[in-house]
């Protein structure tokens, strides 16, 4: 989680991928990281210090490293304890390249590790930026079940014993694919999409009432799980309500929101005899139908508007027809 | 709603069985019931919920009750904790 990210945390997960060597002492390794987002501080070694986003992993480039050789030793010195004069969590040079002692020095005494890399700084900044966005992402864990229909990822939510693991355990003999039951951990990527893993321990095990706990890959193979999928629509279960007010013509979505991105909800009332499993394949059908452009409820009801004014029309004609 | 603070006292943690014990007494209430442990809010009339907490012993989880019957869950709920999940296991 976002909480406790250190620098020794990031070096330790990505020294491979990022191919890391730590130049200085390892005191630096304990500070931690609170910014997703990565900077090249030339501007702040510039002097240029204003609005310096201090709180950022820097990246030092080929341009900062040719700047600070061009200074002399005094203006070196003064560039370097301007900088160093912010709290820094890491800083990271691209290119293998070796830096002036003097930034060796300065952070071992504000404590604060430097790193080479030998990946170019292009390559470096984007695979740190995805690293740390998944590192920042924020998370929740939902109670419900997700199940990839047709490649569309529905959520289905409501209470306990409505039938939302009985209903995955008919889609998944259909041949759709279990990712997680029970405990549902989503994750915003990217601002704008959402992605729904099962937890670590669980797996892809189900509780069915009256039979227990069962390993959905033992039973019914590889084809019946997914490890995570995107979350693309809400399926609310209730149970039926007389009185309650259920959608009739799909023209007006509704939506809801999780972890502040809108995903269509459909509320099913769930009661006797109803099959769950065919009415979520046409959701799922329906929602890759929307996302092609075709909106069935809304052209239905472009085609009838359209034939009652033709109808209408017709009746005008008809009735100044004196002929 | 009533928040309690629950501390695992029996050795093996909440395991499978304890929380087996768990759940059929939280599935008596009406009350919405969830435990949090760390960044982690199941509901606790989930079996698979339950356990993927993996609490262990010592741990501390947090009991969160809303509904009409909250007190007398919260007494009961409790009272399990404290006994242990009269496990015998």
């Amino acid at each position: 989680m976002a909480d406790n990210i250190t620098v020794k945390k990031i070096f330790d997960n990505r020294k491979d991928d990022l191919l890391l060597t730590l130049l200085n002492s390892e005191e630096g390794l304990k500070k931690k990281v609170e910014s997703a987002e990565v900077y090249r501080p030339g501007l702040a070694l510039a002097g240029f210090v204003e609005r310096f986003p201090n709180k950022r992993t820097m990246v030092f480039g080929e341009t900062e490293l040719a700047y600070l050789n061009s200074l002399g030793k005094e203006d070196l010195i003064g560039s370097l304890e301007r900088f160093f004069a912010f709290d820094i969590p890491c800083i990271i040079i691209s290119k293998g390249i070796i830096p002036p002692l003097e930034i060796l020095a300065m952070a071992d005494r504000k404590k604060t590790a430097v790193f080479s890399s030998r990946r170019s700084t292009t390559d470096l900044v984007s695979r740190l930026s995805v690293y740390l966005d998944n590192q920042f992402a924020p998370t929740i864990t939902l109670h419900g079940t997700l199940v990839d229909v047709y490649g569309v990822g529905l959520l289905y939510t409501g209470k306990s014993g409505v039938g939302k693991s009985e209903c995955a355990l008919d889609l998944i003999e259909r041949g759709h694919r279990l990712v997680a039951d029970d405990v549902i951990k989503i994750t915003r990527k990217s601002a704008n999409y959402l992605v729904g893993t099962s937890s670590e321990i669980l797996g892809q095990h189900m509780e069915v009432r009256g039979i227990g706990i069962i390993d959905v890959e033992a039973l019914f193979g590889i084809r019946a799980i997914r490890l995570q999928k995107r979350v693309e629509a809400e399926v609310r279960l209730s149970y039926w309500e007389d009185t309650a007010d259920y959608e009739r013509l799909g023209i007006d979505e509704k939506y809801t929101t999780v972890l502040g991105v809108e995903i269509p909800l459909i509320t099913i009332p769930v009661s006797p005899g109803k099959n769950i499993t065919v009415i979520s394949e046409v959701i799922a059908m329906n929602l890759m139908l929307k996302v092609y452009g075709e909106h069935s409820a809304q052209d239905f009801s472009r085609r009838l508007t359209e034939r009652l004014a033709r109808a209408g029309n017709v009746g005008d004609y008809l009735e100044s027809d004196y002929e | 709603m009533i928040e309690k603070r629950l501390t695992i006292t029996n050795k093996l943690g909440l395991h499978a069985r304890p929380s087996a014990q768990v759940v059929k007494l939280t599935t008596r209430f009406k009350s919405e019931i969830s435990l949090t442990k760390g960044d982690m809010t199941i509901n606790a009339k989930s079996m698979l919920g339950v356990m993927a907490l993996a609490a262990e012993f010592g741990s501390e989880l947090i009991l969160t009750v809303d509904g009409e019957d909250e007190k007398d869950a919260v007494r009961q709920i409790a009272q399990l904790f404290k006994e242990k999940f009269r496990d015998t296991y």
